[in-house]
């Protein structure tokens, strides 16, 4: 039995013979040795792509009864709520039981998860983007390495240690001297408006998830900044531009393409973060944020608070019922992920991109 | 001309003798411990070509980057010695280091456009500077792409990337956005070192045509090239200044035992 890893099966019999590697991959000089050691490679390289499968399939398997007993209130529903827990009255519903009252409408979490990490994102770009430019062209070379360790640290922190922070000190300190400020916008963007709270809400949860992304894409944005050329900047300098007119005019445009994939990449995080977001969103249930400083809740931060209370539940509908907005979740961040490649796609689109050819 | 006797004296030079664009008063260069240029002294005439050659490695492009100034963030980079433009030295801490490289354009070794549009690779520059105005972005643009020969290859893409560009019609362009600042003087290392034979013409036609406008100093190893385009050699040799001359007595009768060997050398 024979079986390749590339196309070249072709090349055994017309194909071109003056490429022994083609060949080689062909499999027409493998000892058994190298046969084995290929059907491991090949097994080690569908390993992901299986695991992401299965449990793909064990997910949306253990959704399902959630999906047809709340049908498309899942998506639209206010109120997420297991029921009566402790009395054998059941609802039925599509023909599903579930303890009594359960209803299991997701969108307020929706809304929470994509909205805490889009004012992730729009914070921590500019800042990222901004910090690495100053530091590149401000920090002496030979601190450089000092700077990546450090970025690969705050990348590296528990997520725990923010929320504590977030909650203890951050908070706080954004309720007294930056939220009363910010109301000010009230007049241009309602959801400014209104009691800023104690610093237990989206605001603050999503500024604390712009600080866990900004490591993600400042680290990013670093190599692709280094690898611009020098000589592509020197023009730029040599023409009388500042560094300021030269990474505008020379640096972002080499790195946009690598910055947008780098954003994606924070977004995908800043999406699933769990406990920094369980432990500074105020966890509302049940409803809107009144604005922008209220209590508010995603999918992760809800699936790990109500996972407890759910294995009480005899019926399983409510093991079911976070089943299902885990599968929501994964849909986002499968949908996120492709719009992301999209766009970059898109961005590039027709335009010989400079990166990488040594001008 | 003699290659000896010819170190100025700051005296010499104070007072300034506007005959000359560029003056090099005991220039010394290096990085860190390492010395590169070891006391170059030449006075560059004004409007006319002057053409630095020298065996690989001793120190053309680094005199030529010192005089736009463009090592002053290399580490360990030090500069004794004096560069003079128009009599003024540019590395006195009142020199406008943005006004300078204004004055004073250069044309790498390898085209380098901005990853911009065509027309901003040339607009962008006298925009920053306020030499254009919005309006005349459009006008003075043609001009130049005519000026340097591309207009007719680009007129219908302005608004797409340099990059599919040959490497000659992006040296070119180059060309076009250091005019566009309108300098007095231009530096240009090996301009044409990587490029195709027609727009290597077409760069020694340009450097012919601009030296009526402003001074040029340009590096090459190309000796031919030197005796096709220069008015004047200086001759380097290990970051030192063996012979400055005009161009037919520097090829036809070098002072120096020095310049006749490169010149020989070359020629076999
Ligand atoms: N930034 C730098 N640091 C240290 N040495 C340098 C630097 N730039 C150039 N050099 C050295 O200076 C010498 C002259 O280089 P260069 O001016 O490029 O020569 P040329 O252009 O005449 O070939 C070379 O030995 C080169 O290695
Ligand atoms: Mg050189």
């Amino acid at each position: 039995m024979r079986f390749n890893l590339t196309a070249g099966g072709a090349g055994d019999s017309a194909g071109p013979t003056f490429l022994p590697s083609a060949r080689r991959l062909a499999g027409a000089d493998l000892t058994g040795r190298d046969r084995a050691v290929r059907w491991v490679l090949l097994g080690a390289g569908l390993v992901p792509t299986l695991m992401l499968l299965f449990l793909t399939a064990e997910m949306v398997r253990e959704a399902i009864p959630a999906f047809v007993y709340s049908g498309w209130g899942l998506f639209t529903g206010h109120v997420f709520t297991f029921g009566n827990l402790y009395v054998t009255k059941l609802t039925v519903h599509n023909g599903v039981s579930a303890p009594h009252g359960a209803a299991y409408g997701a969108l307020p979490f929706i809304f929470g998860t994509l909205v805490s990490s889009l004012i992730a994102l729009i914070v921590a770009v500019p800042v990222a983007v901004g910090a690495v430019l100053a530091l590149t062209e401000r920090v002496p070379a030979r601190l450089q390495p000092g700077v990546s360790v450090f970025l690969e640290l705050l990348a590296g922190m528990p997520s725990v240690v923010y929320g504590f922070w977030g909650i203890l000190v951050f908070g706080p300190i954004l309720a007294q001297h930056l939220f009363p400020v910010l109301t000010h916008l009230g007049g241009v963007l309602p959801f400014f408006k209104g009691s800023v709270g104690y610093g237990e809400g989206l605001l603050t949860a999503s500024l604390v998830l712009a600080i866990m992304i900004i490591p993600i894409i400042a680290a990013t944005t670093r190599e692709l900044v280094r690898t611009v050329p020098i000589l592509a900047k020197e023009g730029a300098l040599a023409l009388g531009m500042t560094q300021y007119e030269t990474a505008k005019v020379v640096t972002l445009p080499y790195v946009r393409r690598g910055i947008l994939a780098a954003a994606i990449l924070g977004w995908a995080r800043a999406l699933g973060e769990t406990m920094a977001v369980l432990m500074i969103s105020g966890d509302l249930l049940n409803g809107f944020p009144a604005n922008i400083y209220s209590p508010f809740s995603t999918i992760a931060a809800t699936i790990v608070a109500m996972l407890d209370s759910a294995l009480t539940d005899a019926t399983g509908m409510a093991i079911h019922a976070l089943a299902a907005i885990g599968v929501i979740l994964l849909v986002i961040t499968l949908v996120t992920n492709l719009l992301g490649r999209l766009i970059i796609r898109r961005v590039s689109h027709g335009v010989v991109l400079p990166v990488g050819r040594g001008v | 001309m003699l290659s000896s006797g010819r170190h100025l004296g700051v005296a010499d030079v104070v007072g300034s003798n506007l005959d000359w664009t560029v003056q090099l008063d005991e220039v010394r260069v290096g990085f860190g411990p390492k010395q590169i240029l070891k006391g170059i002294s030449a006075n560059l005439p004004k409007g006319k070509v002057t053409a630095i050659i020298g065996p690989t490695g001793c120190g053309k492009t680094t005199l030529l980057r010192s005089i736009n100034r463009l090592h002053d963030r290399r580490p360990g980079f030090n500069l004794k010695g004096r560069i003079l433009l128009d009599g003024e030295s540019i590395y006195a801490g009142s020199t406008d280091v943005r006004e300078l490289r204004r004055r004073v354009g250069m044309l790498f070794q390898r085209p380098n456009p901005f990853p911009q549009s065509i027309r901003e690779n040339i607009s962008l520059g006298a925009r920053i500077h306020g030499l254009w105005s919005r309006a005349d972005v459009s006008t003075k643009t043609e001009y130049l792409l005519r000026e340097v020969g591309l207009w007719d290859a680009v007129h219908d893409r302005l608004s797409s990337t340099p990059f599919s560009l040959s490497g000659g019609q992006q040296q070119l362009l180059c060309m076009a956005r250091v005019l566009a600042v309108e300098p007095n003087v231009l530096l240009l290392d090996e301009p044409t070192s990587s490029l195709d034979p027609h727009s290597t013409t077409r760069i020694e036609e340009l450097i012919a045509g601009l030296k009526e406008k402003m001074t040029v100093i340009f590096v090459t190893h190309n000796l031919q090239q030197a005796a096709r385009c220069a008015d004047e050699i200086l001759f380097l040799e290990q970051g030192e200044v063996v012979e400055q001359a005009p161009v037919k007595q520097f090829f036809d009768d070098p002072a120096d035992p020095r310049s006749r060997a490169y010149i020989s050398g070359w020629a076999v």
